[in-house]
């Protein structure tokens, strides 16, 4: 087993050329230790220095292993022991630690390192180079089986360990092996978002998982320290942290904010980033004048520091904890009825709500039934219940009620002062009763009341803004409404069909009390003054235009409805059409026009009859003369359809189908560009009264359309749903 | 031999395995101590939790979803984004619109011309919310609103997207919000419907409602939603007839009750118990709902508070009055639908006359539940299914334009009930096209409001046919930063 030169692993060559590079580099190492003061890193070596953290696991373990291999060698002629391998070892860890003493030296003139810690850990470092050079100097005198080749195995390891673990601490912080082992009091300590301070349990942990590392007492990159009050407010070498008064909010939240790739932007690339969240509580807080006694409570629920400060710690306002036992729920079932609701807050809280329903079903003694639960009600909702100032003693023992709504109940306010022993309510609605300014005095008493509703409550405008000024508990006065003028909303005419018979009634109505409905039947428009006033309903004897609004004390008055109602003509007793109409629009032909119901304005509601290629013409029949005087043609007018009136209407009359004399024409305008649509357009043709047997009626529609529309050219279409004769 | 040779193997094999097993149940030993949970067994049986009663204190007791049917143009109302102004008639840059499918309305547009909104922006408020000048009453109220800018889903029509709202599916069938809502916390007041729905029309391009969105699913049908309807008698069918009276109808049905109880004896079907307890409500709503639909007592403040329509059945503001009343008795949940928003062409005079009928009355609901100390405990939800395109469908002119479907962001606002008053949360792109901050998805939204009424969105399951089934489907998160 004796290995020879010429078997070795490596050649003795490179054997001594690697120990002089070792023995070589100690030296310089020395004499640059000499003159450390001296020493300035040119900047091509700092890379050499950064390459320290990756180097020094190498001697590390190397010489580790060493030290371990020669502790346990027993006998010179143990099997285990290998003299060129281990010369290789050793002469490895010799080299390499050189390599990691050089670099750790020129890795430490950078700032920012803790200089007690590190002073420790360079000599340690130091003499781990050396000391493993020296020992393989002199390794023909340390065989593995001698005491001496033990001790300074044992020494070994001892630095070795020490150095490393001080290193460790360089980088990662001082409790970082230890931290996870001791229990961690913030995170057993629930924190109270009520309790919580925006610095102490918001903003400093971001800093001390953030920025501690390299601002530290022990790593001062940039002479900056953060992890205390006070030299947070001192700054760096660049100066103070914050500054309100700049846009950027100073160099701490400028350089979170700078691009990641910028060299000035922190924390450096490759180190742990702050999120967009936890940036953003950071300048928010320094926004508010970075301030360490903020307190959470004391921010709007609005404030982002607010929901940073619920998302991080949970819940929101805490959730209120009952701590008074919970009534059987026998008892509960017992008084809850289809009027008298009785319900726990959430599953398995003791706590109760009672609501309760029914005006007319009401008794006092409802009230005084819960009595057994009064130790639970919480909220108790009696809106609208007949509820006098005598029951409110009652209410007064229910001593756990957090929220009692009143509203609409028959309070006159006197006995407001029976509540005095409700020292938990918060809330209390008072809206829509009678009671007096005075009588709210009675409120004070009660400690813990926040919020008050008086809203409809008969109080006066001034006395209203006096409550508003009370801070607390606070009073909500709602909504008056007696300066605010609005326009009324027009009548409602209630006659749905357009055809009526003579002497028939025209119904309109408003709904708001006390609304005066004005209306005209001449065609002029239906003012406050002059038009006349609808008292009952109107007798119709003529077709008649309605037009109405409706007008009221301390409102604008209404727009204007109006209204086409045509008189029924005399029963015709049978149509006949000329010509077919349009396929599309029959409706059910001939007899449509005497069929007395009147189309809506939908073009498709297969009442009309619509022409386009051809006139429309058609001869009514009476079976016994009739005396008449006026024909009406009910149409519509829907122009962005091509529905146009007709150009020209034409009426013939007489006593016999062949002898009709032509008895008036009608030539109704061209609708202009801005004219509208009618549902209800109709043309009557007057014409001298005689006896009447047989009519025939013509309309034509328009050939071409005019120009401004855009079928400008085409033929327009005439639809007719119905023809009176009178 | 043989036998010997077998019995070796088998012995040396058993000791083999004992050994193994050992080993085996070292490294389980060891492995329990490091996952402590791992032999504790799950949670309870989620379907085991009785459902009846919110599973934490609530925030909120009820719920009034002013639903803006047909969707809402958000960048007309509340996304205020001048860039759409500056580029006005430019196309959308394809990388804003990232290849997202379309509509069949104007998939084939060839060009895609943005459209700035021709009403003017104001901020209000503390939160500085951007809110146009149509909605002059909500802008009145902006500290008591919560706006929603970065609500989104999946579907692109109005059909599945209301379903989707609705259900938190986009498929029929499943349960509506408010069937949930009465599942999982039953009814307030036991002489009216847990979940009441109210229909209304404004003039503005309108979309169908269906009884399909207010369905119990699978529940039970006591949680179906009741649809109040604008004639003379609101709830159909709750009069007696003609020479009935009080007394010959409660006599009536103790006797049906009598029947009925007899054919559950027997039976045991669920549905009857159901039909039992319908009959006994509806006949203690013959009494409750005349008292609430009658309007004739509201004070004239009221009238001007919610505009003078509200007295006028069947109209948008008459049914925010109502849902006010219904609320204040204690109905859970109740849905108003105002219809008229799909304003594919001629959006700014569609969307004057929709605001016109739903702003006042919006601002309205609000602020009298907060002067009767309700709004605490009310929450109140307005918003559409979807949001309008950034880009005209149709042809832009100088005062008129048209918008497409657009569910990747619009807005909704939330006021009460526990959420924070007077923000804004979540963000869009400079082109209101697509969600840049917070976004906030139908199953978040469902999520978040669950939990305001008190109700854990992961525990309230029914199961149906082999499968539970939520609300939220599988996903939903609850939106934390908008909770006071």
């Amino acid at each position: 087993m004796t290995p020879s030169a010429h078997d070795s692993i490596i050649s003795s060559f490179w054997k001594s050329v690697f120990y002089n590079i070792a023995f070589f580099l100690n030296g310089l190492l020395i004499f640059l230790l000499f003159f450390e003061e001296q020493f300035l890193v040119p900047s091509w070596m700092e890379p050499i220095g950064r390459m320290h953290p990756l180097v020094l696991h190498f001697p590390l373990v190397i010489l580790l292993l060493y030290a371990s291999w020669v502790i346990i060698t027993k006998k010179p002629e143990s099997k285990h022991w290998h003299p060129d391998l281990s010369r290789i070892l050793l002469l490895l860890g010799v080299f390499t630690a050189v390599i990691a003493a050089f670099s750790g030296f020129i890795l430490s003139k950078e700032e920012g390192y803790d200089a007690q810690a590190l002073a420790w850990h360079k000599w340690l470092g130091v003499a781990i180079s050396i000391g493993s050079v020296v020992w393989y100097s002199f390794l023909d005198y340390l065989p593995p089986w001698r005491i001496s080749a033990k001790l300074a195995a044992g020494l070994m390891v001892v630095v070795l360990m020490v150095g490393g673990h001080l290193g460790g601490n360089l980088t990662h912080g001082e409790d970082f092996l230890t931290a996870k082992l001791i229990p961690q009091q913030q995170s057993e300590i629930k924190i109270d978002i009520q309790q919580a301070l925006v610095y102490d349990d918001l903003v400093q942990p971001i800093l001390e998982q953030k920025c501690y590392s390299c601002h530290n007492d022990q790593k001062t990159k940039g002479d900056l320290r953060l992890h205390t009050q006070e030299l947070l407010i001192k700054g760096g070498k660049s100066g103070m942290l914050w500054d309100t008064a700049q846009a950027d909010l100073g160099l701490l939240i400028s350089r979170l904010h700078l691009p990641v790739d910028d060299k000035k932007h922190m924390p450096p690339r490759g180190k742990p980033q702050l999120s967009d969240e936890e940036v953003m509580l950071l300048a928010a807080w320094v926004r508010s004048g970075s301030r360490f006694d903020l307190r959470v409570a004391d921010l709007q629920a609005t404030d982002p520091i607010y929901t940073y400060a619920q998302k991080l710690i949970g819940g929101g306002r805490p959730e209120e904890i009952y701590d008074f036992p919970a009534a059987s729920a026998d008892q509960i079932e017992k008084l809850n009825t289809s009027y008298r609701i009785i319900s726990p807050l959430a599953t398995e809280s003791p706590a109760l709500m009672v609501n309760f329903y029914n005006r007319a079903g009401f008794k006092a003694s409802d009230i005084k039934d819960l009595l057994p639960l009064k130790e639970q009600v919480v909220q108790m909702d009696l809106s609208k219940m007949p509820v006098q100032d005598a029951d409110l003693k009652l209410i007064g023992s229910f001593t756990e009620l957090r929220t009692l709504i009143l509203n609409f109940t028959d309070l006159k306010g006197g006995g407001l002062a029976e509540l005095k022993g409700l020292r938990k309510l918060r809330e209390l609605s008072l809206s829509g009763t009678r009671l007096k300014l005075d009588q709210l005095e009675a409120l004070k008493q009660l400690p813990a009341l926040q919020t008050v509703y008086v809203w409809s409550t008969g109080l006066s405008n001034e006395e209203i803004q006096k409550l508003r000024s009370i801070p607390n508990p606070r009073f909500e006065t709602g909504f008056k409404g007696d300066t605010i003028i609005l326009a009324l909303n027009p009548p409602a005419i209630e006659n749905e069909e357009t055809i009526l018979k003579r002497g028939d009634l025209i119904r309109i109505r408003h709904q708001i009390p006390g609304v005066s409905i004005r209306y005209t039947l001449d065609g002029t428009e239906p003012d406050s003054i002059r038009a006349l006033e609808y008292q009952k309903p109107i007798r119709v004897e003529k077709n008649t235009t309605l037009r109405t609004k409706a007008y009221k004390e301390g409102w604008y008055g209404s727009k204007e409805q109006e209204k086409l109602f045509i008189i029924a003509g005399v029963p015709i007793d049978s149509v006949r059409l000329v010509y077919e109409p349009e396929k599309q629009y029959r409706a059910h032909g001939a007899g449509t026009l005497k069929d007395g119901i009147k189309s809506g304005p939908s073009m498709g509601s297969g009442q009309w009859l619509g022409y386009r290629n051809s006139d429309f013409e058609t001869f009514l029949y009476f079976d016994k003369p009739i005396q008449a005087q006026s024909i009406t043609i009910s149409m519509l007018r829907k122009l962005d359809s091509y529905i146009f009136p007709p150009t020209r209407v034409e009426v013939w009359g007489g006593v016999e189908e062949k002898s009709m004399k032509l008895l008036k024409v009608l030539q109704p305008q061209i609708p202009g560009e801005k004219s509208k649509d009618l549902a209800n357009e109709s043309y009557t043709a007057e014409f001298p009264s005689a006896q009447y047997t047989c009519f025939k009626v013509l309309a034509r529609p328009l050939a071409k359309l005019p120009k401004w529309h855009r079928g400008k050219g085409e033929k327009a279409w005439i639809f007719i749903d119905e023809i009176l004769v009178n | 031999m043989e036998k010997q040779i077998f019995d070796f193997g088998m012995n040396t094999n058993r000791r083999h395995f004992l050994s193994k097993l050992s080993m085996g149940l070292g490294s389980a030993a060891l492995g329990s101590m490091l996952i402590p949970d791992i032999f504790k067994g799950g949670e309870a049986d989620p379907s085991e939790i009785i459902a009846g009663l919110p599973h934490f204190a609530p925030k909120a007791k009820r719920i009034i979803y002013l639903f803006q049917n047909g969707a809402p143009s958000q960048l007309d109302l509340f996304d205020y984004k001048p860039m759409l102004n500056k580029m006005h008639g430019e196309d959308l840059p394809e990388s804003i619109r990232g290849g997202q499918r379309l509509t069949g309305m104007t998939a084939n547009q060839a060009k895609f011309p943005l459209a700035g909104s021709m009403f003017n922006f104001k901020q209000y408020g503390k939160s500085g919310a951007w809110i146009s000048e149509l909605l002059p009453y909500t802008a009145g109220i902006a500290d008591d609103l919560c706006f929603i800018k970065s609500m989104h889903t999946e579907a692109i029509n109005h059909d599945p997207a209301l379903t989707f709202f609705q259900t938190g599916a986009q498929v029929g069938n499943r349960p509506s919000m408010g069937a949930w809502l009465s599942y999982g916390l039953g009814s307030e007041n036991k002489n009216l419907p847990g979940f009441c729905v109210l229909l209304s029309r404004g003039k503005g391009n309108g979309q169908g409602v269906y009884s399909k969105l207010w369905t119990n699913g699978f529940l039970d049908s006591v949680h179906q939603g009741v649809q109040f309807s604008s004639g003379e008698n609101p709830v159909l069918y709750l009069g007696d007839p003609e020479g009935m009276d009080r007394q010959q109808r409660r006599k009536m049905l103790d006797k049906l009750a009598e029947l009925n109880q007899g054919t559950l004896d027997e039976f045991g079907d669920p549905e009857i118990a159901t039909k039992i307890q319908q009959y006994e409500m509806a006949y203690r709503m013959q009494t409750a709902v005349p008292e609430i639909t009658d309007m004739s007592k509201e004070p004239e403040s009221i009238v001007k508070l919610y505009g003078p329509e509200c007295l006028v059945p069947g109209t948008y503001a008459a049914n925010c009055l109502l849902a006010r009343k219904l609320s204040e008795q204690g109905v859970r949940f109740i849905q108003l639908y105002h219809q008229g928003w799909d304003s594919h062409g001629g959006l700014p005079n569609e969307i004057r006359g929709q605001c016109m009928d739903a702003d006042q009355a919006s601002a309205a609901l609000v602020t009298d539940l907060k002067q009767r100390g309700l709004l605490d405990e009310t929450l109140v939800i307005w918003g559409g299914e979807f949001g309008r395109t950034n880009y005209c469908q149709g042809t832009l002119t100088k005062d008129n334009y048209g918008r497409d479907h657009h569910p990747r962001a619009f807005t909704v606002w939330m006021a009460g009930g526990g959420i924070k008053p007077g923000i804004v949360y979540g963000e869009t792109d400079d082109f209101g096209y697509n969600i840049v901050k917070d976004p906030v998805h139908v199953h978040d939204f469902h999520a978040t409001i669950m939990n305001q009424m008190g109700l854990d969105h992961e525990k309230l399951v029914f199961k149906h046919q082999g499968r539970r089934y939520r609300l939220t489907d599988v996903a939903g998160k609850i939106v934390k930063d908008i909770i006071a």
